[in-house]
């Protein structure tokens, strides 16, 4: 895939987000691995967006099968990313808490990402 | 509203070679219009810092070459993968011709709601407003006092003096959401009787 995200590139939802920094294909298990991850470590605090969707069907041939004989049969789902996209969103917990959040999300996805902060969010002030 | 002054420079060439230049020598382009002329300038980077990392809106003074315009940020472009600005936008202000500008929001009072074991949400954090500039005000103080758990505030139900909301009527700005602990203490509540 070439080029970078022309769409899907801004935080729209939330304060916290993990942007793409490759092209590659995501799987819809990686997707959902990183979604869990997410939602661990924020010990169902705040809120989460996942911005992609695997809507693009993937075929496989099976193990030891000799080439020809028609295509392969439908593996998955996986959603095209290119530079720039953004991946997960989330809100409602503090800096360091979505830090480490996305962090672990990261972590089951194939792609490097870059951890991105909305461009006004402030930290709100602590109730003593 | 608060102000800032932007220093700029009027561009001597346009396209696409002479932007590029700008852009790796630390400058924005900009461009500005709704005045009498269009003006094609660039700036340092370093002076949007305050205009664009930050929830508080202003009116903008650039100052080109001597000559200042009052002006509002009306859209800024930014590089998808780095962020770094690519181009702005500043819309010339006139002090009889009605603007439209989205201000934060900013909300005022304990509501009841919270202290009833609710979480209190802004699900929008600026409304988009048409008004003359010396009617816009630096926020829009929203107070939920009487905000119970479970209610919220639209924008139907908002008025500002001097300001016309452009956001639809029934979007929700803030609300008094249930906690997942009271919403199963309801429902266990509602089952036994």
């Amino acid at each position: 895939m070439k080029g970078l995200a022309q769409r899907g590139n801004e935080i729209a939802f939330g304060s916290f987000a993990i942007k793409s920094l490759q092209s590659k294909w995501i799987t819809s298990r990686q997707l959902e691995a990183a979604r869990v991850a997410v939602t661990r470590y924020m010990q169902r605090q705040g809120q989460i967006w996942i911005r992609i969707f695997p809507d693009k069907p993937i075929t496989k041939k099976p193990a030891e099968v000799r080439m020809g004989k028609g295509k392969g049969s439908p593996e998955g789902f996986v959603a095209p990313v290119t530079p720039g996209r953004i991946i997960i969103e989330c809100e409602g917990v503090p800096y360091d808490v979505a830090k480490e959040a996305l962090r672990l999300a990261a972590q089951k996805l194939p792609v490097t990402t870059k951890f991105v902060v909305r461009r006004d969010y402030v930290e709100p002030a602590k109730v003593k | 509203m608060k102000s800032i002054e932007i220093k700029g420079f009027k561009r001597e060439t346009l396209g696409k070679k002479a932007t590029k230049q700008l852009r790796k020598d630390g400058n924005v382009p900009c461009v500005l219009y709704g005045g009498e002329e269009i003006v094609h300038f660039y700036a340092p980077v370093n002076e949007f810092r305050h205009l664009f990392y930050t929830p508080n809106v202003y009116t903008v003074n650039i100052n080109v070459d001597g000559k200042v315009y009052p002006t509002i940020l009306k859209d800024a472009q930014f590089h998808p993968v780095s962020e770094s600005p690519l181009h702005v936008d500043f819309l010339h202000i006139q002090d009889d011709k009605p603007v439209t500008i989205d201000i934060p929001v900013k909300i005022e009072g304990f509501a009841k709601g919270v202290q009833a074991g609710g979480i209190l949400r802004t699900e929008k954090r600026k409304l988009t407003v048409r008004g003359l500039p010396k009617h816009l005000p630096d926020e829009l103080v929203i107070n939920v006092d009487d905000l119970d758990l479970g209610k919220t505030i639209k924008v139907g139900d908002l008025n500002f003096d001097n300001l016309e909301l452009l956001n639809a009527k029934n979007a929700v700005v803030v609300a008094v959401r249930l906690t997942r602990a009271a919403r199963a203490a309801q429902q266990a509540a509602q089952q036994q009787s």
